[in-house]
């Protein structure tokens, strides 16, 4: 850590900050500029609590040198990380393509979809059973019955199936049927929620939140890490920006940094990304292109009579196209 | 338009509002509903004045159905508009690709980059001789001295040359060295200047606003072909974001936005849009993939030693890694 001086900041008060440090086990080390003074503060590899010196008189402000994520670092294992799920292996140079609706509706909805998306070339389904609405007065989703189907649609394509878990006490409900346990956008801070998943050894889909930037995802991916669980897949699936044209900004950027400061896969959300299902495929060419890992694509097979997510769900044929178009850029990239 | 009356608008309120619309020479249609009552106006595509509508007593809100822009909507042309520079055609199957120094510095640096960018593979060169910098103090460009340097380097090279222009005065000027007459992100919405670029004709980079719209840089666009000057090509350069990690946020969902709604040429500037040198071939590929016509790449002799932009910078040999890698992407979605 850095600590920058005011302008005119009084000698005791430089001494002050300088005990303060020597007093929690660390090495000072002050360079005097012309107009004002800096600190380093030189550890091990214990994190400095920066707001006990921002308070202190004369500082004007601490700048952190070391990244705050440590496990999820590729600094940590240099080496890719695998999540293998029943034969799928997430973050090996073949890309992974989630395929699946929105929300379970029904038993017809689901199977339709699920061999849909087989056929067309996915890896695995996903479907969401409990779903974190805007609205209340939308459709939450089937729940336990809708759990109960991913399985039987698993049992019938041998896909693995992808859904969300909303809360902690959900966890040893969406556990018994599911093969990974999504964390959406909007529980990308639920921290109880993050622990919990950490606890178990189930592979988790963690996705970036909406206003969430790529350190505060790394850090929760963290924090499922620092409970044990290295079976993080990571998910970047738009944010969102003053452009009101298309649902959320895909963050592209997002791929390639992920990719540099972590070891973690990361998959691309293009559904969410732009929200319009004429522009998910041009948006998944680019994730793919960019390094992502793989995908994970809203497919239904009638979007308009969806009960959410039509606007921006392929239907089967479409998604078939997609997938074609993806390897393809795979393949230029060397990877499959 | 379509006008919605408050609930309980008064038939007295109603009356008025569609008096005011046929006033003005539209048709009206009014839908009754249980709550409220909607006045949709009809007509002929000339453009509706929203505000005149706001304003009146018993309007909770009025909204636009027609695009605002015409000359540049997809739906004014046949197919695809080209752009011709000395040879080179953007807007066709080959993808174009741009590059250069951020800021021309001195013949030297530009000269050796130039060869270098063409020897790459790229078809255009860039440079900056008006530099339109954040702060006051930084260089500020060469000014004429580096639009004759462009000039030297388009003679030894071949390639035409792409320069900014930041004020309404020098289009004189740097038309007389310049290809395509760049205005850039902080000039998107300088309407004099676009006026002015409209009634010249010569060839018009286009660059998306910091913190502009898909819609406010069509309607800039409108602006310069308004004035007869069809030879306008657009630029996604990144967005501003909450995110802080990279310099600005690439909006990738813009490419296949932009290709959907205007006829016209679609690039991007990976190198603005990431700003760390690191990430702007994945960045590119992804441009690349996702649709745009073209790419706008700052490529330095020397980047640790620029004026402006070295941390975004290409070393040559990067540059031309870069190059191969766009090509296969670019042959993988039927492109060149």
């Amino acid at each position: 850590m850095i600590i920058i001086m005011r302008a005119g900041a009084t000698k005791r008060q430089i001494a002050t900050v300088v005990a303060r440090i020597e007093k929690d086990g660390f090495s000072a080390h002050p360079s005097e500029g012309a107009e004002r003074t800096i600190i380093g503060v030189i550890g091990d590899d214990r994190p400095v609590e920066r707001r006990t010196y921002d308070v202190l008189d004369g500082v004007e402000k601490t700048v952190a040198v070391l990244k705050p994520f440590k496990l999820v670092s590729r600094d940590f294992q240099h080496e890719d990380t695998t999540v293998n799920v029943n034969g799928v292996t997430f973050g090996a140079s073949s890309i992974s393509i989630i395929g699946g609706p929105c929300s379970v509706e029904d038993r017809a909805q689901l199977l339709e979809s699920a061999h849909a998306v087989k056929a067309a070339g996915a890896q695995a389904l996903r479907g969401g059973a409990f779903k974190p609405r805007s609205s209340p007065y939308s459709f939450q989703g089937l729940g336990e019955q809708g759990l109960q189907l991913l399985a039987e649609a698993r049992e019938q394509t041998g896909l693995p199936v992808v859904t969300e878990v909303m809360t902690p006490e959900q966890l040893p409900l969406v556990t018994r049927y599911a093969d990974v346990l999504q964390i959406g956008a909007r529980n990308m801070q639920n921290y109880e929620l993050l622990k919990a998943v950490g606890r178990g050894s189930h592979a988790v889909l963690l996705k970036r939140g909406l206003m969430a930037t790529v350190e505060e995802l790394l850090m929760s991916a963290e924090y499922i890490l620092a409970q044990g669980n290295r079976r993080v897949i990571l998910c970047e699936r738009g944010i969102r920006t003053f452009e009101k044209y298309t649902r959320n900004t895909t963050d592209i950027n997002a791929v390639p940094v992920l990719k540099s400061l972590t070891h973690l896969p990361v998959l691309l959300d293009p559904s969410h990304g732009v929200g319009k299902w004429d522009f998910v495929t041009a948006v998944a060419r680019a994730g793919i292109a960019a390094g992502a890992d793989g995908l994970i694509v809203e497919v239904h097979p009638r979007p308009a009579e969806a009960l959410s997510d039509g606007d921006q769900s392929l239907l089967p044929e479409r998604f078939a196209k997609l997938v074609q178009q993806v390897h393809a850029i795979a393949a230029t990239i060397g990877r499959e | 338009m379509v006008i919605v009356m408050r609930a309980g608008a008064s038939p007295k309120e109603i009356d008025a509002v569609e008096n005011r619309v046929k006033e003005d020479g539209f048709g009206t249609h009014l839908v009754q509903g249980t709550e409220r009552t909607i006045v949709c106006v009809l007509g002929d595509g000339r453009p509706v004045d929203q505000r005149k509508y706001d304003v009146m007593s018993g309007v909770e809100k009025t909204t636009r159905i027609l695009k605002p822009f015409k000359l540049t909507s997809r739906s004014m042309s046949a197919g695809d508009s080209t752009l011709q520079l000395n040879g080179t055609t953007v807007g066709e199957e080959p993808v174009v690709i741009m590059a250069g120094p951020c800021s021309v510095e001195s013949r030297t640096q530009l000269l050796e980059t130039a060869h270098a960018v063409k020897e790459a593979g790229a078809q255009v060169l860039r440079g900056g001789a008006f530099k339109p910098r954040t702060s006051p103090y930084s260089f500020q460009g060469l000014g004429e001295k580096g639009l004759q340097i462009m000039a030297e380097a388009r003679e030894q090279t071949g390639l035409p040359v792409v320069t900014e222009v930041m004020a309404s005065e020098q289009v004189p000027l740097v038309m007389k060295y310049a290809d395509v007459l760049q205005v850039g992100a902080r000039n998107m919405q300088n309407y004099e200047l676009l006026r002015t670029v409209g009634r010249s004709r010569h060839p018009v980079l286009l660059k998306r606003g910091l913190m502009s719209t898909i819609e406010e840089l069509l309607m800039s666009a409108e602006y310069i072909l308004a004035e007869g000057n069809r030879r306008v090509l657009l630029c996604e350069r990144g967005i501003r974001t909450f995110e802080k990690y990279t310099r600005n946020t690439t909006d990738i969902n813009a490419i296949p936005v932009l290709k959907d709604l205007t006829h016209l040429p679609v690039i991007l500037d990976p190198s603005h849009g990431v700003g760390k040198w690191a990430y702007v071939a994945a960045v590119a590929r992804a441009g690349v993939a996702a649709g745009a016509d073209g790419l706008l790449v700052e490529v330095h002799n020397d980047p640790g030693h620029a004026l402006s932009d070295g941390a975004q910078s290409l070393k040559p040999e990067r540059f031309a890694a870069l190059v191969k890698q766009v090509r296969t992407v670019a042959a993988s979605v039927g492109r060149s």
